[in-house]
């Protein structure tokens, strides 16, 4: 009895500060789900309005394509960069000379995404005068504005995304390298080949690190605002083809001066997320190995 | 597969010896990663080739090698608004560094109840700090600006540091526990029965073998926090408590004249400790228990 | 267990650096900024002024508030300047949050979202503190609604169509006379220049989706886009026209083929497709004259919007009205400032052009001779077309924005085949009238 209560003592101590941190969160979480249910412009004050927001959102075609596009690109841009940035880690994880140059060059695009002079260049790139497009031409075709274009433009930022593999291929890095190396060398001596090693040690040792790159993409996915925002100046243009979740509530709250709704908007995208998360917190139990 | 430990087993980094074996797959590869890389430096090289072209041919001078050189982007860029651009960089130097310790602290603390230890409310606890990450930050503006107000913090950096040493972020904590968890529980044991409390076991047995964690959490903090707008954008209204990203986008108006050779010259700039940081810290990402080893 | 000490080293000393480095970066000279404190209280009223623009505007904007200071000892300008966007974000929240600042730049298309609820300032009521004579009456109706007014424009302008001549030069095109050239000049002028350049060059291009296009079009057609009322004033048979005029400049090969042009290019001078010298002419507002044409090599001819010669469609506009906070602590102050701004001489001289031609029409004329030659030719444009009769512009009302993202969309449908003009302008009328009143 002692035991367990010095364990809860111990871990609420460590807790403490998160605790603090708590305090400043639930007071603007409170606050959001209260104006959830209120008309608000944010310049008069909120008033009550029940499941208005909510009822209001079978009906909006807006909410139902930034649903889409959110959902097509989480679904295609998650597996794919992490595929891309496993790869890329355990290639560099192996012996190569100059490892640390590839590893910094191969982070930079993560540490300049999002900055405006890397949409400019993304335009130069991806327009229709661009430089793909320049390239197609050797061969004789007119290729589309793949950012302007309604149907490419989604898929150009898929690319742009994938490209900056280099975030979770640092987690990657690192948690490979909490795999003991002995492991790996009684499977040498034991003749057993890279695909199998890979497969054997690699895959379910490094499963924690997987799974947390796993949900942590799938949360920042759901969440896609700064990439959308800053390639179509916030519109989510051309056409509605990268409205984003995120964007779409953004120009509710602060555009069009409806707070109340982009609440809303905000509450349902924590249970989609929450529910996809907690999906994979089960599933987890399969597939990810803890050493206790 | 079972842990067997012993003090004898000396590990060496892969990364030390490679095999001696056939040459011609390894230059392939060396071929193949550089040229990726060019594809990941291109961006950094257009922005340094953008910094040296006059603000009006940036857009129009569309080779890398600039028609027209013009190097005064750097020096009137660094004087061209209301302070010197070293006040900005210091802002943001500060704030980053002070972000990073708080984020370490904090965040480790937490990751460590989480992960070892066992307490009443634990799933119900981390089930909200993952909760936390889950809801998007736009609605939270308005909430979050009246309480700094009330507590006086406008137009100071607490805002932009307290939460930071108040685990607010849960992206950290989560990191953390998942390197935490795929530790050896013998550790603990051994430390208990070694005497230990939780906090010495923490600071001397998990601490040091998260060190790959560490450096990944300080500097994705680093690059997060150097290049966060937001937060700043709201919270300060002195020009000279302005962060780099708020400086740089006073170059810009996206409606009328803007002095991008200027801009891209000094984002080039900043872009130096964050490199610089990266690659100071990036050795440190690979000391896991495969280079300190277990002896 | 004691040989795990061996590993923690590296660890501990890291820690202990980390520790350095925060209480230096605490302790650095000058680094006690940001961590409160340091309020130089001394007894001025501080009033604070929030605007877009960049360093440029600032510093222009910086030499008026310096003279209106040294005139006005007993009070201090907190100024706080973004680019337009972050910026309207930040006026937002700060509204929202009850902290807004005494005076603003108000966009021309959120003046009626801030002042129908209330938040602002009505200034007929202040009439005595500042003089509003100086304004022509459209000038004046930038900021009214109904008989109160909520802003007052801080510099005048409208658009205009600009022609690269460099180019049109090099094709052996000659320019329409802008006073008199039609829709269909325009067409036949930019599908000249397209076919002479072999396709190098496009002739011409204009947004469809930008608002402030398509408000001259329908009036041109003898109906108001927003009424004095606030209300939706364009039918659906304006709308399939304008896109009608849009795709048959774009079949016609005098705009460049669907997807060329990126919406979310930057809608800055330099950035323009003008510049890349992509299209031949472009419409501008007109107090961009100077940027477009240092982007261009400084070879622009400016027109007036095609079709003027019937009915005028045409306008006096605003690229932001000045407005002050209903909750404003210092009233008086703020309006005194608003009024140095807009009706001192010095003020004007210092400020230039930067947020176009001075809306006192007297000042106006006499900072006229100090401007560089393309604020010149701009001013002259604008001068000229204010001695007409024009047709009055009012502030956008509520709800306005969702109009621009409607007409986005469909802008985008039309442009790639998949609406047809007389389906889009069915589709912008159903859907704009849903959101405002019709």
């Amino acid at each position: 009895m002692t035991a367990i209560r010095r364990q809860d003592r111990a871990g609420y101590l460590f807790l403490l500060p998160w605790f603090g941190g708590m305090l400043f969160m639930i007071v603007p979480f409170f606050a959001s789900l209260y104006l959830a249910f209120t008309d608000y412009d944010l310049l008069t004050a909120p008033t009550w309005a029940g499941l208005d927001n909510f009822r209001r959102m079978f009906d909006d075609a807006k909410l139902h394509q930034s649903l889409k596009v959110t959902i097509t690109y989480t679904v295609v841009s998650v597996p794919l960069s992490l595929i891309v940035a496993l790869a890329v880690a355990m290639v560099l994880d192996r012996g190569v000379r100059g490892l640390a140059i590839y590893r910094s060059v191969y982070y930079l695009p993560s540490l300049l995404a999002g900055s405006v002079a890397i949409v400019m260049l993304w335009r130069y790139i991806f327009g229709y005068n661009g430089i793909v497009n320049d390239f197609l031409a050797w061969f004789g075709i007119q290729g589309p504005g793949w950012a302007s274009d309604p149907r490419y433009a989604l898929s150009t930022l898929i690319l742009l995304h994938v490209w900056t593999f280099g975030s979770p291929m640092v987690i990657f890095l690192a948690g490979l390298r909490q795999i003991p190396a002995m492991y790996y060398e009684a499977a040498s001596m034991d003749g057993a080949s890279g695909w199998r090693q890979f497969r054997s040690i690699t895959l379910p040792l490094l499963s924690p690190i997987i799974f947390f790159n796993l949900v942590q993409a799938l949360i920042a996915s759901f969440q896609t605002f700064t990439q959308g925002y800053v390639i179509s100046n916030g519109t989510g243009g051309p056409g509605e083809s990268t409205l984003f979740y995120n964007l779409y509530l953004y120009q509710k709250g602060f555009a069009e001066f409806d707070m109340g709704y982009a609440s809303a908007m905000a509450w349902l995208l924590l249970v989609i997320i929450a529910g996809f998360t907690a999906v994979n917190f089960l599933a987890a139990r399969f597939w990810v190995f803890y050493d206790n | 597969m079972t842990l067997t430990m012993t003090r004898e087993t000396s590990v060496e980094p892969p990364a030390d010896q490679p095999p001696p074996k056939r040459c011609r797959p390894r230059f392939m590869r060396h071929v193949l990663l550089s040229a990726v890389g060019v594809i990941m430096m291109y961006p950094l090289l257009w922005m340094i080739s953008s910094s040296l072209k006059p603000s009006n041919t940036v857009f129009t001078d569309e080779s890398l090698w600039p028609a027209v050189l013009d190097l005064g982007n750097y020096s009137r860029g660094w004087t061209a608004l209301s302070e010197p651009f070293e006040i900005y960089l210091v802002n943001s130097l500060v704030i980053v560094v002070l972000s990073i310790v708080g984020n370490l602290l904090s965040c480790s603390l937490a990751a460590y109840a989480f992960a070892r230890l066992r307490f009443t409310g634990r799933k119900l606890f981390f089930a909200m700090m993952l909760g936390t990450m889950m809801l998007p930050g736009h609605v939270l503006v308005v909430p979050q600006y009246v309480m700094f107000d009330r507590l006086e913090w406008l137009n100071t950096y607490y805002p932009l540091l307290v939460p930071h040493f108040l685990a607010t972020n849960g992206f950290y904590i989560f990191l953390m526990v998942q390197f935490m968890r795929s530790l050896p529980q013998e550790l603990d044991d051994a430390a208990r029965i070694d005497g230990c409390g939780p906090f010495r076991t923490f600071w001397k047995v998990i601490m040091p073998l998260c060190l790959p964690a560490f450096a990944t959490t300080a500097i994705f903090t680093f690059i997060s926090v150097w290049n966060e707008f937001f937060g700043p954008l709201l919270y300060l209204t002195d020009p000279e408590l302005y962060t780099v990203p708020l400086a740089l986008r006073q170059f810009m108006d996206s409606e009328g004249q803007s002095q991008w050779g200027e801009m891209f010259a000094m984002s080039f700039l900043s872009l130096a400790p964050v490199i610089g940081f990266f690659i100071a810290g990036q050795k440190y990402l690979v000391k896991g228990i495969a280079t300190t080893g277990l002896r | 267990m004691n040989t795990i000490g061996t590993t923690v080293g590296p660890t501990r000393r890291h820690l202990l650096t980390l520790a350095g480095l925060a209480a230096t970066a605490a302790t650095l000279p000058g680094c006690g900024r940001g961590f409160g404190g340091g309020d130089d209280d001394d007894g001025r009223i501080e009033i604070n002024m929030v605007w877009w623009g960049d360093a440029q505007r600032a510093e222009f904007t910086q030499k008026s508030l310096d003279l209106f200071q040294t005139a006005n000892p007993g009070i201090r300008v907190r100024t706080e300047y973004q680019d337009s966007s972050p910026y309207k974000d930040k006026l937002a929240a700060r509204f929202a949050a009850g902290d807004p600042p005494d005076l603003m730049a108000m966009r021309f298309d959120s003046l009626r979202e801030y002042a129908d609820r209330g938040t602002l300032l009505d200034l007929a009521k202040h009439a005595g503190a500042l003089d509003l004579t100086g304004l022509t009456e459209p000038a004046r109706a930038l900021g009214q609604v109904g008989p109160q007014i909520f802003g007052v424009p801080s510099g005048l302008n409208t658009i205009s169509f600009v022609v690269d001549k460099a180019i049109t030069d090099r094709y052996g095109v000659s320019i329409p006379d802008g006073d008199t050239w039609t829709w269909a000049d325009l067409s036949e002028f930019a599908a000249a220049v397209t076919k002479a350049s072999g396709g190098k060059v496009y002739g011409a291009n204009f947004e469809p989706w930008t608002v402030a296009n398509l408000l001259v079009f329908a009036r041109q057609r003898g109906e108001d886009f927003f009424t004095a009322d606030g209300r939706l004033g364009a039918t659906a048979g304006t709308i399939t026209a304008w896109f009608e005029l849009t795709e048959g400049l774009r079949a016609a090969k005098a705009f460049p083929p669907a997807g060329f042009i990126d919406q979310n290019n930057g809608a800055s001078p330099a950035q323009s497709y003008l510049a890349k010298k992509s299209i031949a002419s472009q419409i501008i507002p007109s107090n961009n004259l100077l940027g477009y044409n240092q982007a261009c090599g400084g070879n622009l001819v400016m027109l007036r919007i095609p079709g003027e010669t019937a009915r005028r469609g045409q306008s006096i506009d605003t690229p932001a009205l000045w407005s002050i906070a209903a909750t404003s602590k210092h009233p008086d102050e703020t309006l005194k400032l608003l009024n140095f701004l807009i009706n001192d001489v010095e003020a004007a001289r210092v400020a230039g052009a930067t947020r176009g031609v001075p809306p006192n029409r007297k000042i106006a004329e006499q900072i006229a001779p100090d401007l560089d030659a393309d604020n010149k030719r701009a001013t002259e444009f604008l001068t000229a077309l204010q001695n007409e009769k024009l047709p009055p512009s009012y502030p956008y009302p509520v709800g306005a924005s969702k109009l621009t993202n409607i007409l986005k969309t469909i802008s985008t449908e039309v442009e790639f085949g998949r609406l047809k003009p007389a389906a889009a302008g069915e589709r912008f009328i159903t859907e704009a009238r849903k959101e405002i009143n019709g």
